[in-house]
């Protein structure tokens, strides 16, 4: 009995100094990883909607009525003060871990891009996805992502073995991503028809 | 210093963690199908496992023998923890590559493993190198493993064209199953060679 109360103590103590240095870290490391994220957003945003615009977070994030989807937040492009397109985050579940990306559209309903904020697929399959060294269109250098750029919301199906090519070894991967790009699309497409 | 260099040596080869003492399979079958991923892991795996083993070593004589296995566990996941934190926050570029890596080291129990058989009853320098050890023997096995599977299922090995085009890439290799068949083979050479090694000597 004694020598439980002296394990239980003990442990409590190591326990203790252990979550004690792991929140010094947190504390020095958090707001650096805040910044980074910042600024691989903005990035990200600057990636899928090259050229000079400005990009306004909605007051509210856009509604879908798919449950395999999760919207997050949206960013209208714009120039002066025209509307010009609808940036959308959206998270899906993947293979493993869910999947978080963003969607650019134009007025028009064409994608302008689409980039991958976060994705724990296999190494080597299914997180080809984000590989940009990987092409599903090896002579015309194409990434998984890069693919959907130009498409049209309206008129392309969006489908994977229709008009979009699958990861090798990686279906589910490529059929979420896919779907993503599809839910995310309909929606920024829908918004920006609305006007505004 | 030739104590350290054969604790060193040990851990590399006749003391393989992969190959000989067979622990931490799940992950070099789950990384091994390219060598960036392997050597990646390797640099994930030594962020861990030197430190984690020098700490268990430094603690070793205050932690009470009946509760060692849970204290080995938190100093495994705050270590992982830390290096992900740190990594993520300065070297962010490297932290977008490896950080399925970082997340798969706490799991992998040849940490856990050297805590419990080497590091607990030796000192913080025998430990230093057999972190250092184990590392390498890794890294080594997981480099050679990825060489192999990679050449037959993609072609290229680093992500270098090396087959020609025309080579038919086996997709079975870059898929976990050719990480069993590749363990094997390598285990049934290592035994047999250190097999050899010990007839020549009697």
């Amino acid at each position: 009995m004694k020598s439980t109360i002296k394990f239980a103590i003990t442990l409590g103590i190591i326990g203790a100094v252990i979550g004690l240095a792991l929140a010094v870290v947190w504390r020095i490391t958090s707001p650096v990883i805040a910044l980074q994220d910042q600024k691989a957003l903005e990035e990200g945003l600057k990636a899928i909607f090259p050229g000079d615009y400005k990009f306004e977070k909605l007051n509210e994030p856009l509604k879908t009525t798919d449950p395999s989807g999760v919207i997050g937040d949206c960013f209208a492009v714009k120039s002066s003060n025209e509307t010009e397109g609808l940036v959308v985050t959206i998270t899906v579940p993947g293979s493993q871990a869910p999947i978080k990306l963003i969607v650019g559209v134009k007025k028009d309903g064409t994608i302008s891009g689409v980039k991958i904020l976060s994705l724990q697929e296999t190494a080597g399959l299914g997180a080809n996805a984000d590989n940009p060294n990987y092409y599903v269109n090896k002579s015309d250098r194409i990434t998984f992502t890069g693919q959907f750029s130009g498409k049209n919301i309206g008129k392309d199906p969006l489908e994977v073995k229709k008009d979009v090519i699958a990861i090798t070894g990686a279906t589910i991967t490529s059929k979420a991503v896919t779907s993503a790009v599809k839910i995310a699309g309909n929606i920024a497409y829908n918004y920006l028809k609305g006007g505004q | 210093m030739k104590k350290y260099a054969k604790i060193f040596w040990d851990a590399v080869i006749p003391n393989n963690p992969v190959l000989i003492i067979a622990i931490g399979l799940c992950s070099v079958i789950a990384v091994s199908n390219s060598v960036k991923s392997a050597l990646l892991m390797t640099f994930a795996f030594s962020m861990v496992q030197i430190p984690s083993n020098i700490i268990v070593s430094a603690m070793r004589k205050i932690i009470p023998y009946e509760i060692r296995v849970p204290i080995f566990v938190s100093v495994i996941a705050a270590f992982t923890t830390i290096a992900a934190l740190l990594s993520r926050a300065y070297f962010s570029a490297i932290y977008e590559v490896i950080k399925l890596y970082i997340l798969l080291v706490v799991v992998n129990c040849i940490i856990i493993g050297r805590a419990e058989a080497f590091a607990y009853s030796h000192n913080i320098a025998e430990s230093f190198f057999d972190g250092a050890g184990m590392t390498i023997g890794y890294g080594l096995v997981l480099t050679v493993i990825a060489v192999v599977r990679e050449l037959l299922g993609k072609g290229t090995i680093a992500g270098i064209q090396v087959l020609p085009e025309s080579f038919k890439p086996a997709l079975i290799m870059v898929l976990p199953p050719a990480g069993f068949l590749m363990i094997g083979i390598l285990v049934g050479a290592l035994e047999t060679y250190l097999r050899r090694k010990k007839e020549v000597r009697k």
